[in-house]
């Protein structure tokens, strides 16, 4: 396999003014002050090579240079110094909807996006509306754009960038937008990119996102390149820089996203799910056994403990709350040190085909403490081989009685 | 330090070859500047209720003023090559329309895409040369209309020689280019050029011929005046269409009528070198 993209001790400095001077006033009264620049290196030295047809994650805190770097491969930035090449076709688009015009219809801002997407207007009238279907939006293609719902309008830029011939697509935080059923789209999307072979670059803050579809993840510090490896262990790595979990934790253990309360007396230390045997996943089949696993540490004096667990699908529809009762701990094990798994099974998992998240919540047995919940923490997806339309299998039998 | 972003297009054997490949892309190019230019048309006129008719009725009150002021006070009409005057006066606004408006709709068009120019990639040159056709558009509306009006009260002075109205349309479609990209770069980083052009506007259309006859001009001065390539474009298509009774620029200028052509291959040979020198820093900057 080549090298899609081959980027070679790569440097970008930005020369921040200390006053900018867009007058000619301000130019001709201070000519001697243009040293008066401070140096930002969003980019030192960063090498690495992306195979065709893999999934790269860039993830970094707020400039670490991530956004930076993708500008730098779509050519928006040139290089101080430092080789970028890229064999193939590159998506122009970083973001979703660059470029649409409120004041246009939204065909003519297909026409218009499609036409720095690449597409002559005669591909865009074959294909427009297949575009304004898939978008949802056929009672609605001559209204302007204004007139649209922000969903209305992710919907359609989401629907006219799909339509890129690029081999090459590199995502800004493409993914941080939509609601559970664009989430659908965009993995969907996704799997068929990676059927067919191409090579997507994502930016993202969103590290479940990262895991989710990712086959590789670099962690970018202060313009460095920090760490370059398999996605779940570059992120684990980033949330450990982050703070929101201690070295001492397992790193398969994830805590994605979302918030986390509760006076901690007992502390949630992991959360896993897994598959048969034993591997920690994020993708499962309808239908395929799941374990979620809850690791717990006793840090004060607690009585006993309840963990209940709630089931959401990724646009917030709560689907389950299984609690565990544990009222008859051992005095033991509730004193502080004492460290212990709590396994959830489920032999068959009803859940057909979409992205759910997972919250863990350890309170007391009268749910009126809570020692620590951990909101939205673990991003897994189902993927349903039988394509089932619906939220649950039901898991029924059908008899047929004929008369 | 070596520099260097490479974009390599793997060719399938046989299928496609690097000329037909960058055929395809100037064609997707061309068209991306057809899509811009046709969407700021609409835009510029959509909410308002007379639409493209503003276009059209400003140069025309401005005539109206003129007119009035330059014929009916100064009898600019009845002077030395005052032929034809109304529709003398009228093509040299719409053509000088053309140039003010073009320009500084361009001056525009790289700073008021922020948002497209650090989002996507595409030639930025492709934001320039839509906003030139989609001023483009307005004037050649307009200048069929004079011609139309011209030829239905009889005041067309038509013959083979009208063939050449096309290239100095060029010309002056050529100097609009190269200024534009010459401002459309430098307003990027000095928005005081924007004021500066709106003066300079003002001088030029004292400067060139526009109001008075060329005729009016004493001879020794013709040459000066002349070799301000507006000047020119304007006497030459107004000689070509309104009357055969004013000269081609050329009979007063002898050989210096190359300097005109000059001015225009310097200003394009300008605007394209510094338009490419800023264009990386576009999308740091904005």
């Amino acid at each position: 396999m080549s090298a899609a993209i081959t980027c070679a001790n790569v440097n970008k400095t930005f020369r921040i003014p200390l006053d900018r001077s867009t007058t000619l006033k301000y130019r001709v009264t201070h000519l001697r002050s243009s040293s008066r620049y401070h140096d930002l290196h969003a980019l030192d030295d960063v090498s690495f090579e992306v195979p065709e047809g893999q999934f790269l994650g860039i993830i970094g805190h707020n400039g670490s240079g991530k956004s930076t770097l993708l500008k730098v491969l779509s050519r928006i930035y040139a290089p101080d110094s430092g080789r970028v090449q890229i064999n193939g076709n590159v998506s122009p688009f970083l973001e979703l909807g660059v470029g649409f015009n409120p004041e246009l219809t939204a065909r003519e801002n297909v026409y218009l996006n499609g036409a720095v997407l690449g597409l002559t207007h005669a591909e865009l009238d074959k294909r427009i509306d297949g575009i304004i279907g898939f978008a949802e939006l056929e009672n609605f293609a001559d209204q302007k754009l204004k007139n649209y719902s922000s969903g209305m309008q992710v919907r359609l830029a989401f629907s006219v960038a799909i339509q890129a011939d690029a081999q090459i697509l590199l995502m800004d935080e493409v993914l941080a937008v939509g609601d559970a059923r664009f989430q659908e789209k965009c993995f969907d999307v996704f799997a068929r990119y990676k059927r067919e072979g191409k090579t997507v670059v994502l930016v993202t803050h969103d590290i479940a996102s990262v895991n989710l579809y990712c086959d590789r993840a670099l962690l970018l510090d202060h313009g460095k390149l920090h760490a370059d490896g398999p996605a779940s262990e570059v992120t684990a790595l980033y949330r450990r820089m982050m703070g929101q979990v201690s070295e001492a934790e397992d790193s398969a253990a994830a805590v994605d996203t979302g918030d986390r309360w509760g006076t901690r007396e007992v502390e949630i230390t992991g959360v896993r799910l897994l598959d048969i045997d034993g591997g920690t996943h994020r993708v499962f089949s309808a239908g395929a056994p799941v374990l979620v696993e809850v690791d717990y540490a006793v840090h004060g004096q607690v009585d006993g403990f309840l963990c209940a667990l709630r089931v959401d699908r990724s646009d917030g529809l709560t689907l389950a709350q299984p609690e565990a009762v544990m009222a008859q701990l051992s005095m033991q094990r509730q004193l502080p040190g004492a460290t212990g798994t709590l396994r959830y099974r489920v032999d068959a998992l009803p859940l057909l085909a979409a992205s759910y998240v997972l919250s863990v919540t350890l309170h007391d047995e009268h749910r009126g403490h809570t020692y620590d919940h951990l909101e939205r923490t673990l991003a897994f997806r189902v993927i349903d081989e039988k394509s089932r339309s619906g939220l649950v299998e039901l898991g029924g039998s059908w008899v047929v009685e004929e008369r | 330090m070596a520099t260097s972003v490479e974009t390599h297009i793997p060719t399938d054997a046989g299928a496609a070859t690097a000329a037909e490949q960058r055929r395809g892309t100037l064609r997707r190019h061309a068209n991306l500047a057809r899509e811009l230019a046709v969407s700021q048309f609409k835009l510029k006129y959509t909410g308002s209720v007379l639409g493209y008719l503003w276009s059209l009725f400003k140069p025309l009150m401005l005539f109206a003023i003129l007119y009035v002021v330059f014929a009916k006070l100064f009898h600019l009409d009845r002077g030395n090559g005052s032929d034809n005057y109304i529709f003398q006066l009228l093509l040299g606004i719409v053509l000088f329309t053309f140039f003010q408006e073009t320009t500084q709709t361009a001056m525009n068009s790289i700073a008021s895409n922020g948002n497209m120019i650090r989002k996507a990639y595409f030639p930025r040159v492709i934001l320039v040369v839509a906003a030139t056709l989609s001023s483009l558009m307005t004037f050649f509306i307009n200048l069929v209309l004079i011609i139309v009006i011209a030829g239905a009260l009889g005041k067309l002075a038509l013959g083979w020689y009208s063939l050449l109205t096309p290239l100095f349309v060029i010309e002056l479609y050529l100097l609009v280019l190269g200024v534009s990209l010459l401002l459309s770069s430098l307003f990027v980083f000095y928005r005081d050029l924007g004021h500066i052009w709106e003066i300079f506007m003002q001088l030029l259309i004292y400067a060139s011929a526009v109001i008075f006859p060329i005729g009016l001009v004493p001879d020794r001065f013709k040459v000066w005046v002349l070799a301000n390539p507006v000047a020119q474009i304007i006497e030459d298509v107004r000689r070509s269409l309104v009357s055969t009774r004013i000269r081609w620029s050329v009979e007063f200028m002898g050989p210096a009528y190359v300097v005109p052509f000059g001015i225009i291959a310097i200003v394009l040979g300008a605007g394209w070198f510094v338009f490419n020198r800023l264009t990386p820093r576009f999308a740091e900057y904005l």
